[in-house]
């Protein structure tokens, strides 16, 4: 059972309205590892997330976790899920009529009947962790993002979950925050034995914590893997994202000069 | 051309179906919430007093003035008839029975109704929503079950203010300024106004409640989601939906239990 997948996808598609955003998604999530999810803006990271975490719905036969079927899950079964998991979402979603140290504290007063004293020092305990020790009782307003993005983190280690979900964790954040933040999720895995599925741009950042590594582009997944693997591949997209390499102007000047004319298409030859 | 036609009225029936079953599940979500009612004590209190704090002025500023056109209008119109000693009555009956209900209902829209959607509607499109459900905290219970239990508390006690401020208003215009007999503008509304007159009009409030909660809150709930589009312009144009949708249920839900309580 241990060494099952905490989470398997098998060809699951999603779509905003007819708008097909992944197409037959098949990877894995182990246990007590930190998986990567790596990809160019607006390539689907988020709205995989989504469906991981059970917001948006997953046909029956596309995904199970822990060998159940989440398309057959009912209201309890979700609850149970969502009680061992926590969540950073891209923005934070920090509640903001409440200061950063009673946003920490929502999950526990909710779920726990702990007197208010334990529930603070839990809090405090979850946002020195963070290093937000000294921003406990402002408002999330006068939080910058980076602030933010720790004070959400240490919201969704609140109830000390099982499985950890990070939407960009280090974006807008310098450097050293940064690095920070990237000990302390190996440090959850290898105290706690934690689930973490991040999601990041930061190449860097990236190989420094996957155990695993799933690299998509436009709604597939183009490789999954160590992040050895990763490194070796040599197909030519997975070594333009790695090495950061813009589009070829070529094809963008085509599409660009088509979006100009209203969709027609360009049929004059382009000047190199 | 009549194919296009077509279409289109049976995308705009599809969408109102699929708005008012939406609506329905809304309204079950936000009625089991009252489950709980219990642990929502705090909660519910602050959100009287939002309410209370966001309306009282303006619903005493409102009644007094509507009082007072009442006084002006039902003085000219009663003393055509000779019957200008029953304007305490007249003024008294159409406040509990009618105005006071669906002003003060109103009023509360614009202020309280109003500001709930567009704070929830901003929970909305940050995420904070999704992150309630998240944590496996039901949005509903935690979101609307408060408002809920706080305007049905809130709202009949500012109709309440309406109406006495109201009935104030009248007797300024009516006895002060246009020397109608104060004994018989009291004596007219005591003899007149009955527990069936009060009655209406606290039915008619805690209806009201329902319906300006409901509607605001989910407009706030559903900000964007139908376009899948969640930027801030979305909020104010729920905030803009909520406010006009309410103040129109609350008219028509007013015929609606005039005519059944009659
Ligand atoms: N609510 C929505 N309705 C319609 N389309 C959406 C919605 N959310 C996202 N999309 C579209 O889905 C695609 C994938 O979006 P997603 O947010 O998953 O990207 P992402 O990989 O997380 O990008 P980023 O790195 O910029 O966060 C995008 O093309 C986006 O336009
Ligand atoms: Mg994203």
């Amino acid at each position: 059972m241990s060494d099952s997948p905490f989470i398997a996808l098998q060809k699951l598609n999603s779509y905003y309205g007819s708008r097909q955003i992944l197409h037959e998604i098949e990877c894995t999530i182990p246990r007590r590892k930190i998986t990567v999810i790596m990809g160019i803006s607006g390539c689907g990271k988020s709205t995989l997330l989504r469906h991981l975490i059970g917001l948006k719905p997953t046909e029956a036969g596309e995904m199970s976790i822990e060998g159940k079927d989440v398309g057959t899950f009912d209201e309890s079964d979700m609850r149970a899920y969502r009680m061992r998991m926590g969540v950073l979402f891209q923005g934070g979603a920090l509640f903001n009529s409440l200061t950063v140290a009673q946003n920490v504290a929502t999950p526990l007063k909710v779920h726990t009947r702990l007197a208010d004293s334990t529930i603070a020092i839990m809090a405090a305990i979850k946002l020195h962790l963070v290093g937000l020790t000294g921003a406990a009782d402002r408002m999330p307003s006068q939080l910058s993002g980076g602030m933010r993005k720790r004070a959400g983190l240490a919201r969704a280690l609140a109830m000390d979950p099982e499985i950890l979900f990070v939407d960009e964790p280090s974006s807008g954040l310098d450097p050293i925050t940064a690095a920070g933040l990237d000990d302390l999720i190996l440090e959850l895995r290898e105290t706690l034995g934690m689930t973490i599925v991040v999601v990041t741009h930061e190449l860097e950042s990236a190989f420094r914590i996957a155990d695993q590594m799933i690299v998509m582009d436009a709604g597939k997944i183009l490789v999954a893997g160590a992040p050895e693997e990763i490194k070796s591949n040599r197909d030519p997209r997975v070594v333009q994202f790695l090495e950061r390499r813009a589009d070829e102007r070529r094809t963008e000047d085509e599409s660009y000069m088509a979006s100009l004319l209203g969709g027609r298409k360009v049929e004059c030859e382009i000047e190199e | 051309m009549l194919v296009d036609l077509i279409r289109s009225l049976g995308r705009y029936g599809l969408s109102q179906i699929s708005f008012l079953g939406r609506m329905g599940i809304f309204f079950y979500h936000m009625v089991r919430g009252l489950a709980r009612a219990p642990r929502k004590f705090w909660p519910t209190m602050r959100q009287v007093l939002f309410i209370g704090s966001k309306s009282l002025f303006v619903i005493s500023f409102t009644a007094v003035f509507t009082g007072m056109v009442l006084g002006l209008q039902g003085y000219y119109t009663l003393s055509r008839f000779g019957a200008k000693g029953m304007l305490g009555a007249a003024v008294a009956l159409s406040l509990i029975r009618e105005l006071g209900p669906a002003l003060a209902a109103i009023m509360v829209t614009g202020r309280a109704g109003s500001a709930m959607c567009a704070e929830i509607g901003i929970m909305r499109i940050e995420e904070q929503i999704d992150a309630l459900e998240c944590m496996a905290v039901d949005p509903h219970a935690y979101l609307i079950t408060p408002r809920l239990l706080a305007s049905l508390i809130a709202i009949p006690l500012l109709t309440a203010i309406f109406d006495v401020v109201g009935i104030f208003g009248g007797y300024l215009v009516g006895v002060a300024l246009l020397g109608t007999n104060p004994g018989a503008f009291i004596t007219g509304m005591e003899k007149t106004v009955e527990w069936n007159d009060v009655h209406m009009g606290i039915v008619k409030s805690l209806i009201f409640s329902v319906l300006v909660i409901w509607i605001c809150t989910y407009k706030g709930y559903f900000t964007g989601v139908d376009k899948g589009y969640f930027g801030p312009e979305e909020v104010s144009r729920a905030t803009t939906e909520a406010v006009v949708l309410a103040s129109v249920a609350i008219l028509v839900s007013d015929y609606a239990v005039t005519s059944i309580m009659l």
